[in-house]
């Protein structure tokens, strides 16, 4: 009796959610097709979904221009160096907490933790001038290293962890594995979806950054390509040079897209999983 | 042991050689990368637009300087560009030259950060009597010149003439009829409305760009009223002046002469396109519309340039300034800084390719050039510069000018009263200059 109700009010949803997805997607594809026009026309109408006329000239210009390739590499390695490290010292971090008995460690978990409520604006001016002071300014090492510490990754894997079962691991100790032997052997393979979701996270995170690269990388070899594309655009491109601004917003996005394409069943799960935590 | 001495003699000459003869500086400015259409033109006469003439202009120092300099340029957006100045001196990267405005100048002349160019302007040969009287004052801190004066740049009104004839506010001289009171302003307004079914006025109205604080700033200084103290110690925007001013600038928007939904490309559209009389913008422009109602691709055929009128009484408008420094380097070397000057000195050279723009020349040789004067529309917006008021050269003036749009949006935006919008405005650029030393 109940089932036709149920059944409707599934449609009905749907049809909202449709709805709603639709809404969202047409900024994107707006984007797209401003992307896709002449500078020229774009000045006079910005109107319409769809790319007429049509030119390639906004992506070829960003492509032809020297720098973008540079960016992009700079970019790839920041986020890449970034995620790898965020991987290791969360889940590092995380194990230790969860599972070994060590003075202080209640109290390290708390400071970590207080970790979270400082915004990163408060630290951003001492972070600043510590490197300025190091003379590591304008180097890779200056873009990944504040970026490491991560008190929620932390916390993250914590959760992860704890909620394996202690059978498992000593299950292992029954075999004479060592503690590094079984974080590596047994924690680590059983915790491949956490740190997927950490690590697409911190990727997303590390790619979209602009304030520390902006005023850390100030030398244009340095920049990464937020900063990069930022750059090149003029005084009042929102007027005059729309379709480059959208082409760059575009190909700024493009890895992030694949990125999400190919790992969405891990991203949509780690969302869910924070989400149930 | 002799072998290795000769070795190292050599390589000792070789490196006193190419010292000499190659010095690589950096400029660091906004205006855009126009790399693509301009990377390869050293005649700036074939570059139009702020972007594509200051490239222009750095190609042909680089391929024509004789000693040997070569200036790279770093762009940066123009929203972040002071922010990323600034960490410069941190990060040790600092520009050999770099882009100002006026009205930020003492942000860094207070704490030595751009050094002074009087004595290398002298031995260079730049001669800073030619700077028109306020483009040196402008350029100066205490008795000292610590900057090129490049343009003023000033808030104008274009005026599309084919809809101000179909409204029948056509002077006999053909110059286009505006109004010297807010009175005339708003019944003008409603005229032409009635005559051509299109917007009066099309402005940026949204953010960022504050068209309207400038036109603010404008009204309070046809009132006498300076809004930011010459010292910038205090800020007079809630007084009666500024009800009157703010109540005019709501009421166009109250009275449906323009559209508060446009932002800055917007504005441009319906202008461009037909669809609104007048736009307020700034002298950069004029070059880039008149183009285009030459070009035939716009509906906008007959454009016309007009000084922003007095509507309270005398005449002024909003100003500001491009200028050039060489910002504080202990590691520059003299021949780094002799290039940066000899850079300067170009460009102050060519200042006459830079005003082609629209913007206002600083050198008064430029201005009486006949060449100038031939440029087109400049003989409709002269007086511009007389009566052009740069804003107060204080610190902090950016986070000032930010605060007081949030403030002033408001009005249009969200229908708050001009004398909250004030006060609010008022008590925030108090908060800023309570922060200043």
């Amino acid at each position: 009796m109940s089932r036709p109700t149920t059944h409707l009010g599934d449609r009905l949803l749907l049809g909202v959610t449709v709805l709603v997805a639709a809404l969202w997607i047409v900024p994107v594809l707006w984007v797209l097709a401003m992307s896709l026009k002449p500078n020229a026309v774009l000045q006079q109408s910005t109107w319409g979904l769809l790319p007429y006329p049509f030119t390639l000239e906004n992506y070829r210009n960003l492509v032809t221009l020297s720098a973008t390739p540079l960016w992009l590499f700079n970019s790839i390695v920041v986020a890449l160096a970034m995620t790898a490290a965020v991987l290791a010292v969360s889940s590092l971090a995380g194990y230790a907490f969860a599972r070994l008995r060590f003075p202080f460690r209640r109290t390290l978990f708390v400071l970590t933790l207080a970790g979270l409520m400082i915004p990163e604006q408060a630290v951003f001016i001492p972070l600043h001038t510590m490197f300025a002071a190091w003379g590591e300014h304008n180097t890779r090492w200056a873009l990944v290293m504040p970026r490491v510490a991560v008190p929620i990754g932390v916390f993250l894997m914590y959760q992860f962890f704890r909620a394996v079962p202690r059978e498992l691991e000593e299950a292992a100790e029954l075999d004479h594995a060592s503690r590094l032997m079984i974080f590596w052997r047994v924690m680590l393979p059983l915790s491949v979806p956490a740190l997927t979701t950490l690590g697409l996270f911190t990727f997303i995170h590390a790619w979209n950054d602009y304030l520390w690269p902006l005023v850390s990388a100030t030398r244009a070899d340095m920049y990464t390509v937020t900063v990069g594309l930022a750059s090149i655009q003029g005084n009042f491109a929102f007027s005059e040079g729309l379709g480059s601004v959208m082409a760059s917003a575009v190909f700024a996005s493009l890895p992030i897209v694949l990125l999400f394409l190919i790992f969405q069943r891990f991203i949509v799960a780690g969302v869910a999983m924070s989400a149930g935590k | 042991m002799r072998h290795s001495t000769t070795l190292g003699l050599t390589l000792a000459a070789a490196l006193l050689g190419t010292a000499s003869q190659a010095v690589e500086i950096t400029l660091m400015r906004f205006f855009g990368d126009c790399q693509n259409e301009y990377g390869s033109v050293t005649d700036p006469a074939q570059a139009n637009g702020e972007c594509g003439i200051i490239t222009a202009l750095t190609n042909e120092f680089n391929a024509t300087n004789t000693i040997g300099a070569t200036v790279n340029t770093q762009t940066a957006e123009w929203g972040a560009y002071y922010d990323l100045l600034t960490a410069t001196y941190q990060t040790g990267s600092i520009p050999d030259i770099s882009v100002m405005h006026a009205s930020i100048l003492p942000n860094f002349t207070s704490r030595d950060l751009v050094i002074p160019l009087g004595d290398l302007f002298a031995e260079a040969g730049v001669d800073t009597a030619d700077f028109v009287p306020t483009a040196l004052e402008n350029a100066s801190a205490d008795g000292e010149v610590y900057a090129l004066p490049f343009d003023v740049h000033a808030l104008l009104f274009h005026v599309n003439m084919g809809l101000m004839e179909q409204a029948g506010l056509v002077n006999e001289d053909g110059s286009p009829m505006l109004p010297s009171s807010p009175e005339e302003f708003i019944a003008m307004g409603k005229q032409f409305e009635e005559a051509t079914g299109k917007n009066y006025i099309a402005s940026e109205s949204q953010a960022a760009e504050g068209m309207m604080v400038r036109l603010f700033q404008s009204l309070m200084w046809q009132q006498g009223v300076d809004v930011l103290s010459q010292d910038g110690q205090s800020v007079a925007m809630n007084g009666p002046e500024a009800v009157a001013a703010a109540s005019f600038i709501k009421s166009i928007y109250d009275e449906g002469l323009a559209d508060p939904g446009l932002d800055y490309s917007g504005a441009e559209q319906a202008f461009l396109n037909g669809e609104a009389g007048i736009i307020l913008n700034g002298t950069w422009v004029v070059d880039s519309y008149s183009t285009q109602a030459e070009s035939g691709a716009v509906a906008l055929t007959d454009y016309r340039v007009a000084d922003v009128p007095a509507l309270f009484g005398t005449p002024a408008v909003w100003a500001d300034s491009h200028m050039w420094v060489i910002p504080t380097d202990p590691s520059r070397t003299p021949e780094e800084e002799a290039a940066a000057v000899a850079f300067l000195k170009f460009l102050n050279d060519n200042s006459y390719q830079w005003s082609r723009t629209g913007h206002l020349s600083v050198r008064q040789s430029v201005i009486d050039s006949p060449e100038f004067q031939a440029l087109p529309h400049r003989a409709e917006y002269a007086e511009t510069a007389q009566i052009a008021r740069a804003v107060p050269r204080t610190q902090n003036q950016r986070a000032v000018f930010n605060a007081m749009i949030s403030d002033f949006n408001a009005m249009w935006l969200t229908g708050t009263e001009p004398q909250a919008a004030l006060d609010a405005a008022q008590a925030g650029v108090e908060r800023i200059l309570r922060r200043n030393r």
